[in-house]
């Protein structure tokens, strides 16, 4: 295009699209990233030239699927998923903690069902002849415990809520355990979109990252909106009133784990700025994350596993996987 | 069984894909829309590594025949960014008059095409000032949507076309809601009359924009677009789980709100062809359906043709109609025949 504006936004959007595919390199070349010898250099001078598969990238995201079909099968209905939905390639693992939630809001309850329904599906997509089929890996070891210790309390506790964080203990609770999840997951779909060659696979990961938008804002619509409603919605776990801060919390949390960018957004509202046009309401809510352009975040494989590992090194374990995920994209970046 | 229908979708994303082609080669027939496209395409150039190309008619002279159309011309990312440009410009003065009571800016309705006037709407008086600040971020979203597809298409954007927002019985919305039930015959819908109404009407519009954004990723040759298309496609299912989850709420004390949902929901679903693939709110006791998915619970998508059934408020081809009294810019133009 001739038009300088436009080359310049795409040259650096292609520029971070390299730093991005460099990171995925970096990542399948895995423990080399440690500073190793010449001879692992070599390895991952080697492992760099090997793009990632239509099926690596399916495989990565059917492990974070796993883990958020088991959240909310366990928070809606007080169970797991089956074995004929969890095997299959790599180091099968069990998922440890989950219990069911005693809603006392039934619309949340509603949504914990409707969203426990689709991220089933989800799996079972992506496992299907017509995706992954044989190639899909199996679950890995999934830690969905809360409490002091748990990965949910650690990832609570990074973000200054209390220690004993336990996701199936309230309402509020379980909303703020969705929120750890949902957005990365839209970042995740977002990073993976330009990655895929298959067109077909493209569109269905088009669609899926679609409902993880949604399910987003189901969770970010109610955090908000119990976190300002007067009288406050009394709940046994985080109080309605902090539900705001929490999310600024934790998505501060996030940031701080995959990166030097500041992407990722809680949901308190936004005042317009000094020159926009008089509108009725002097602030903007926040449900909706996204970048000047209106655009929603990316997140390499990488970023993603810095936030599921909880942890900003390059590791292949931690956090909501205690044994790491399974497949070929299972080294988080080095942040 | 999820392989039966994954390989059905798969097909039919294919299929689909086939009559998007065949559609733009049956109305780009003629010199002068491949004039206009080949000007647009040559400003933008192509950088991808697909074969596409633009036919270059030869100037036409007293002594030679008319060129025949350029065969080889098929839709490439400028015409797919331009169509979702024009659903923007829809989107962003609904949003806009809504929330300021004044439409877009004039710097951002330039461009090539026919340039239209905007039928207006008018600033809403919220009574609930959480759906004010809601409306309010969705304005500064869909505005952000125009600029930035404004930006990536440079020279080759096309001017906002004729748009038609407004809230007499005449208008778009009125005789989109009296084929969903919502008013009876000549009576309006005035989706700025209050808080409920503009909640439908943005229901209106933005399940459409995800499966229209869901529809063209396959599309998109430039994996930079295609990044920047997905990231749209999240911002609208954010938007359009917004509108939903509000709904759903306050559809507990004032049911009729979930069942108009549906109401909208039908109409779409009988404009734009025979597959169902819209679902409103209502779920069962137990579950909520705020979340519009197949049965891999997968996004649904339309073809360009599907989505200009529906803003064009017309089962049948035409180009234009509905929201576009003129239709929209750009070479794709024509709903599908269904």
């Amino acid at each position: 295009m001739t038009d300088e504006t436009v080359m310049i936004d795409v040259m650096e959007s292609r520029a971070k699209r390299r730093e991005e595919r460099r990171d995925l390199f970096r990542m399948l070349g895995g423990k080399a990233l440690a500073g190793g010898t010449a001879a692992l250099a070599a390895t991952a001078a080697t492992a760099q030239t090997a793009a990632p598969t239509d099926a690596d990238i399916l495989n990565f995201a059917l492990n974070l699927e796993y883990l958020e079909a088991q959240f909310y099968s366990f928070a809606a209905f007080g169970m797991g998923l089956t074995n004929a939905d969890l095997g299959g390639t790599g180091t099968r693992g069990e998922v440890v903690g989950g219990r069911q939630v005693a809603f006392q809001d039934p619309i949340v309850r509603q949504y914990a069902r409707e969203i426990a329904a689709d991220e089933l599906a989800h799996v079972r997509f992506l496992r299907s002849a017509g995706a992954l089929g044989s190639a899909a890996v199996a679950q890995p070891a999934i830690d969905i415990r809360g409490g002091v210790g748990s990965p949910f309390g650690n990832a609570a506790a990074a973000a200054g809520l209390p220690a004993n964080f336990d996701p199936y203990a309230s309402d509020n609770n379980f909303l703020l355990g969705a929120f750890i999840f949902e957005d990365v997951g839209v970042t995740a779909y977002k990073g993976a979109s330009p990655l895929l060659t298959s067109r077909v696979f493209l569109e269905a990961a088009a669609g899926i990252l679609a409902v993880e938008a949604y399910h987003a804002a189901i969770v970010r619509t109610v955090l908000y909106a119990r976190g300002v409603a007067t009288p406050s919605p009394a709940d046994a776990g985080v109080a309605s009133s902090a539900l705001v801060g929490a999310t600024e919390a934790i998505s501060d949390a996030r940031d701080s784990l995959d990166g030097t960018l500041d992407r990722d957004q809680g949901v308190r509202p936004i005042p317009t700025g000094a020159g926009a046009p008089a509108a009725q309401s002097a602030t903007a809510t926040n449900i909706v994350p996204l970048d000047a352009n209106g655009i929603a975040f990316s997140r390499t494989g990488g970023q993603v596993l810095n936030v599921v590992y909880l942890n900003r090194a390059a590791v292949s374990q931690g956090g909501f996987f205690p044994a790491g995920v399974n497949g070929t994209i299972r080294t988080s970046a080095a942040s | 069984m999820n392989y039966d229908m994954a390989m059905i979708d798969a097909l039919d994303a294919r299929a689909k894909r086939r009559e998007n082609r065949r559609e733009f080669f049956k109305t780009a027939g003629g010199a002068a829309v491949a004039v206009a496209g080949a000007s647009a395409l040559a400003a933008c150039g192509d950088d991808d590594n697909d074969n596409d190309t633009v036919g270059t008619p030869a100037p036409p002279t007293s002594t030679t025949p008319p060129p025949p159309p350029p065969a080889a011309a098929a839709i490439g990312d400028p015409e797919i960014l331009n169509f979702a440009l024009n659903l923007e410009y829809l989107e962003a003065e609904f949003y806009s008059y809504a929330v300021y009571g004044t439409g877009l800016s004039e710097t951002l309705r330039t461009g090539t095409g026919t340039r239209g006037q905007v039928t207006p709407g008018r600033r809403v008086a919220f009574t609930d000032p959480l759906v004010a600040q809601y409306a309010l971020e969705i304005a500064q979203d869909e505005i952000a949507h125009v600029a930035f597809l404004r930006t990536a298409l440079g020279s080759a954007a096309v001017a906002e076309p004729a748009i038609d927002i407004g809230s007499g019985p005449a208008n778009a919305f009125s005789a989109a809601a009296r084929a969903a039930g919502l008013v009876g015959a000549g009576q309006a819908f005035d989706p700025y009359a209050t808080d409920e109404n503009f909640l439908l009407a943005s229901f209106l519009f933005e399940d459409v924009g995800v499966t229209a954004y869901k529809g063209a990723s396959p599309l998109i040759t430039n994996r930079t677009f295609l990044e920047a298309a997905a990231g749209i496609l999240a911002a609208e299912a954010y938007h359009a789980g917004l509108i939903r989850t509000i709904l759903y709420r306050k559809g507990l004390d004032t049911p009729s709100l979930r069942a108009a949902t549906v109401s909208i929901s039908n109409a779409r679903d009988s404009l734009d062809g025979a597959t169902d693939i819209d679902q409103g709110i209502i779920g069962t006791a137990d579950v909520s359906n705020i979340v519009p998915t197949d049965a891999n619970g997968i996004a649904f998508s339309r073809n360009t043709g599907q989505v200009l059934n529906i803003v064009y408020l017309n089962s049948a081809a035409v180009t234009t109609g509905g929201f576009f009294p003129a239709g929209v810019n750009g070479v794709i133009q024509r709903s599908q025949q269904n």
